[in-house]
């Protein structure tokens, strides 16, 4: 017992050593102030952030490389409130939900206060998530640990990849679209089961598959910037605020005071908002933007004065802002533990610990020589989200210059980003070229609403699947084998029933449908 | 304004021609090693620390790129396929002598001037501690009287401790499909499945089960080297148990064949220096750093090397022509059974997704969220809608097309101008900008990072 005391202590140490180094801190920072800017320009999506700065976090220690995505997702989640208080204008889809009542506050000159609310709950909301992280995590591990094995693997994936499907747009079956198709790029290349060259046409370099990062830097970054050049008009100004942008002037102290006070006035909504965000950031394939949605519909519903909201309720931001930041850590959980992600962003971190040659599974929180790296994760979260405050502070304060960048300097600039982010993973122009193929891909599939959240699931499971299904075939050619343990029935029969549920209620509608024609 | 663009120009300018002064020793410009897996994995420590010595032993820098996927077959081929000036340097492994024996690449050995081999690390056989075989002997008998029974696992089919496994089996005389083997992503989920009790043993190399062996948790039953391993000497060799069989996995390094003779030679000779722990860097040495991380600092030179390759290659090529083994390739699952399955899937929604059109046009929901954007209601005419989308594309075709030939800060300097004027910013601003921004990405990614970004005639 004392040894493991001993041996925590150590690797909790070296963790704190690894976290306040200047590298990572420096790292953090840094990567706060860009996460500011991008979240505050509408149309940057924290994803696309997380896309351009991929390329990096290749060049830094694990944990600095972790910690950036930890905090530039944060504060892009958070810099999106900014535009909506100040110009109704959603920075990030997350901050959707409660645009009508931000804009309000700020026409009734109250957006310091719409503004600070919005802060200090996505702190709060943020180590809220981290706390359930540490929490849950290592149980979640130990459980895997001992039940899970290529059955189970194959019906988590499966599970994963539907959600993914079903979750992230209006339209089911497009968002199945999305995903059959990224699963259909990740069987190009040499396929790993079978040691044989697929799709490949016979070059070398095909046989790699493919690439992961370049092919999610042209799906947010490089379509963002086509679409952004469809729309961009040469000769208005193209800033994000043509009108004069309210100053923002509030005391960092009375921030967090009145906030403590909001806090302590409904402290059961605010639990109820923080568990509920990191419940469906686990969720694959939901990410911040539901959670403040869903986040925001119940507060309504179980609020005493629900007709305040949409006309200017601080209550509501409260609750949806800590809503979509809490379910940034609750994304990490089944990324970590099972290697399924919760989100896009977190996609991209498997991709990015995957090419550090750390494969995300239940072991990283189970052995010792891993620990540094889970205390390393956790005490990230812990520092990210301390930071949103001077950070946050610092955006509310520089707000007005920030919403005057012309989109037209940063397209081209983002471009050029993209082009040497992709080349400089593996150095090699056919990845830059991939790069273009997903940004036109990217491009056309959001021109007609899918989503591409779904594809870049399949493209980092779809092998995944594969290979667990034809392990699955090699140790038992026969199908029920699939259910042969308890867990694997469980997580089966719940898999079969999110397929057929979208069938079933089709059906039913179309019955509905029908005899409805048929009664008039 | 134009004083502080003056300054800022000559400046970047000065930055740029620091790194085009070229002369005719060699080397006098940095060196890339292409290491075939991925980072942090053995190959890429070995290459690294290679790296790393051979800075201080050459004097320019060296910096190593994973050019990973298609089980080593990309990296392979970039190596030794780069240009034969002796800048580029294949990091080789044990696959180069068997992908294309498997019909994956034309390339061999043959197409290599190796260099040296720095590492040699042997396969063994494991399995849980409380298994019921203690000897080779006992599993073979299994084997005999219950083919097919018991399932392996180590790597993908097919792949370096699958063959060894293979080998092993047909020095005793049996099928190599006699143990069934489960294809995995490597040894360290093959022995989380050994735990957890979907495979009955794993064959994979020394320091990936050293942890595990030494607390107790896997024994193994015989290793593939020509002597007991320093370490591991109670593990008897297959050698001993009276099987003729040995499979070590090495780790090497070679360049294209057309290299001049004395760069092969100052090469070789850094390297041999380094291997042999001449060359230490703040006190420490190449095989202390290797002893450190459990690998066997087995080395080869030239044509020794070279003897080795052949050897092995021949072996493999027997092993891998058998008739038994290229059944067991097939699988019961060929490769394109699961890209049907989506494919079908596929044309299943797209059918589904137009009888949904058909069913609700018209009430599809507006717009989304960001095109509340006063960009959105700005009338811009479809013409110079397409033609901003093209010059975009046309910008990243232009580098693939230009960079090789007149380099990066050239070609990215007029795709950011040429972009930046479209999109209607003053002439002025687009200029400065380029001129901040290009010389500093190239400093941030070449400079800082280190990522040999494309160079072009002038060296930049």
């Amino acid at each position: 017992m004392t040894m493991l005391l001993a041996e925590t202590s150590g690797a909790l140490s070296t963790a704190l050593t690894n976290v306040f180094s200047i590298e990572t801190l420096l790292t953090i920072l840094l990567c706060g102030l860009f996460g500011l800017f991008v979240g505050s320009i509408p149309g940057l999506t924290a994803t696309m952030a997380v896309a351009l700065i991929v390329p990096l976090t290749f060049f830094l220690s694990d944990v600095s490389a972790i910690a950036a995505i930890v905090t530039l997702t944060a504060v892009c989640i958070f810099a999106g409130d900014i535009p909506t208080t100040l110009v109704r204008i959603p920075g990030t889809p997350s901050s959707a939900a409660y645009t009508d009542d931000a804009y309000a506050l700020c026409r009734q000159g109250r957006h310091t206060d719409a503004l600070a609310t919005s802060l200090m709950f996505s702190v709060l909301g943020g180590l809220f998530g981290t706390a359930l992280l540490c929490l849950f995590a290592p149980q979640l591990a130990a459980f895997a640990k001992t039940s899970f094995s290529t059955y189970e693997n194959f019906w988590l994936y499966a599970i994963g990849l539907s959600c993914a499907a079903v979750v992230s747009s209006d339209s089911r079956i497009q968002g199945a679209i999305s995903l059959i198709l990224g699963m259909l790029c990740s069987m190009v290349g040499l396929s790993e089961v079978h040691s044989q060259p697929r799709f490949t046409f016979g070059s070398d370099e095909m046989l790699t598959g493919i690439h992961f990062i370049p092919a999610m830097i042209g799906l947010f970054g490089v379509s963002e910037v086509l679409r952004g050049m469809w729309k961009l008009d040469r000769s208005a100004d193209d800033s994000v605020s043509q009108t004069e942008v309210p100053e923002a002037n509030l005391s960092l102290f009375a921030m967090i005071g009145s906030c403590f006070r909001r806090l302590f006035k409904r402290p059961i909504a605010a639990l109820r908002s923080c568990s509920l965000g990191t419940l469906i950031g686990m969720v694959p394939g939901a990410g911040a933007d539901i959670a403040a949605w869903i986040s925001y519909s119940i507060s309504k519903k179980l609020s005493p004065t629900p007709e305040e909201y949409g006309k200017g309720s601080a209550d509501s931001i409260a609750d949806a802002s800590s809503a979509n930041n809490s379910s940034l850590a609750g994304a990490w959980i089944p990324a970590l533990v099972l290697g399924i992600p919760g989100d896009s962003v977190t996609a991209i971190l498997i991709g990015v610990l995957m090419m550090k040659n750390i494969t995300p599974g239940p072991e990283i929180f189970l052995e010792e020589k891993q620990q540094t790296l889970v205390y390393g994760i956790y005490l990230s979260f812990i520092v990210a989200n301390l930071m949103l405050i001077p950070l946050g502070y610092l955006g509310i304060r520089a707000s007005r210059w920030i919403l005057r960048v012309p989109r037209r300097i940063l397209l081209p600039v983002i471009l050029l980003f993209c082009i040497v982010g992709s080349y400089s993973i593996s150095g090699t122009q056919f990845d830059v070229l991939l790069m273009l193929a997903f940004g036109l891909l990217g491009f056309v599939l959001e021109h007609y609403r899918f989503p591409l959240g779904p594809v870049v699931l399949g493209i980092l499971l779809g092998a995944e699947l594969e290979k667990s299904f034809v392990q699955n075939l090699t140790k038992d050619p026969s199908l029920l084998e699939f259910f042969s343990r308890p867990v694997a029935a469980t997580l089966g029969t719940l898999c079969l029933l999110l397929w057929l549920y979208p069938l079933i209620r089709m059906i039913w509608r179309f019955a509905r449908r029908t005899s409805g024609h048929a009664d008039t | 304004m134009s004083s502080r663009t003056l300054a800022l120009l000559s400046l970047s300018v000065a930055c740029l021609l620091g790194g085009c002064a070229e002369t005719k020793d060699y080397p006098s410009r940095p060196i890339t090693l292409i290491c075939p897996w991925s980072p942090g994995g053995g190959t890429d420590q070995v290459s690294r620390q290679m790296a790393f010595f051979l800075e201080h032993e050459l004097g320019v820098p060296c910096t190593v790129i994973n050019a990973t996927g298609g089980q080593g077959v990309t990296g392979h081929s970039r190596g030794l396929k780069a240009i034969p000036d002796g800048y580029t340097i294949g990091v080789i492994t044990f696959e180069l002598n068997t992908l294309h024996w498997q019909g994956l690449t034309s390339l061999s050995y043959r197409d290599a001037i190796p260099l040296i081999s720095v590492n040699e690390d042997a396969a063994a056989i494991w399995v849980p501690k409380d298994a019921p075989w203690k000897t080779l002997k006992d599993l073979e008998r299994d084997v005999r009287n219950n083919p097919g029974k018991i399932k392996g696992s180590g790597t993908a089919t097919g792949a370096a401790w699958h063959l060894a496994l293979a080998g092993w089996l047909q020095s005793a005389g049996l099928s190599p499909d006699a143990i069934t083997w489960i294809p995995m992503g490597g040894a360290d989920p093959s022995i989380q499945e050994l735990f957890s009790g979907g495979v009955d043993l794993v064959c994979c190399s020394l320091p990936e089960a050293k942890l595990h062996y030494e607390r107790g948790d896997l024994r193994a039953l015989g290793v593939m080297s020509e002597e007991t391993v320093e370490g591991f000497e109670e593990i008897p060799t297959m050698l001993e148990a009276g099987y003729d069989w040995t499979l070590v996995g090495w780790r090497g390094f070679a360049v294209t064949p057309g290299t001049p003779d004395d760069r092969v030679a100052t090469l070789t000779a850094a390297m041999k220096k380094i291997v042999t722990g001449e060359v230490s860097v703040d006190g420490t040495t190449f095989p202390q750093f290797m002893q450190q991380r459990g690998f066997n600092n087995r080395w080869r030179e030239r044509d020794e090397f070279l003897e080795f390759l052949a050897e092995n290659d021949e072996k493999f090529g027997t092993l891998l022509s058998a008739d038994a083994f290229k059944q067991l390739a097939e699988g019961e699952i060929g490769p394109y059974d699961f890209p049907k399955v989506l494919g079908v899937g596929l044309i299943l929604f797209a059918v589904l997704l137009a009888i949904e059109l058909l069913f609700k046009r018209g009430d599809r929901p507006e717009p989304d969220l960001q095109d509340n954007s006063p960009q959105a209601v700005v009338e811009t005419t479809t013409s110079a809608r397409i033609i901003n989308v093209s010059l975009a594309i046309a910008g990243i075709v232009a580098y693939l097309c230009l960079t090789e030939t007149i380099g990066f800060v050239l070609t990215a300097s007029c795709i950011l101008l040429i972009l930046l004027l479209r999109t209607g910013t003053r002439p002025l601003t687009a200029v400065a900008i380029t001129v901040i921004l290009v010389p500093g990405v190239y400093q941030l990614f070449s400079g800082l990072l280190r990522v040999p970004l494309p160079r072009g005639w002038w060296g930049w």
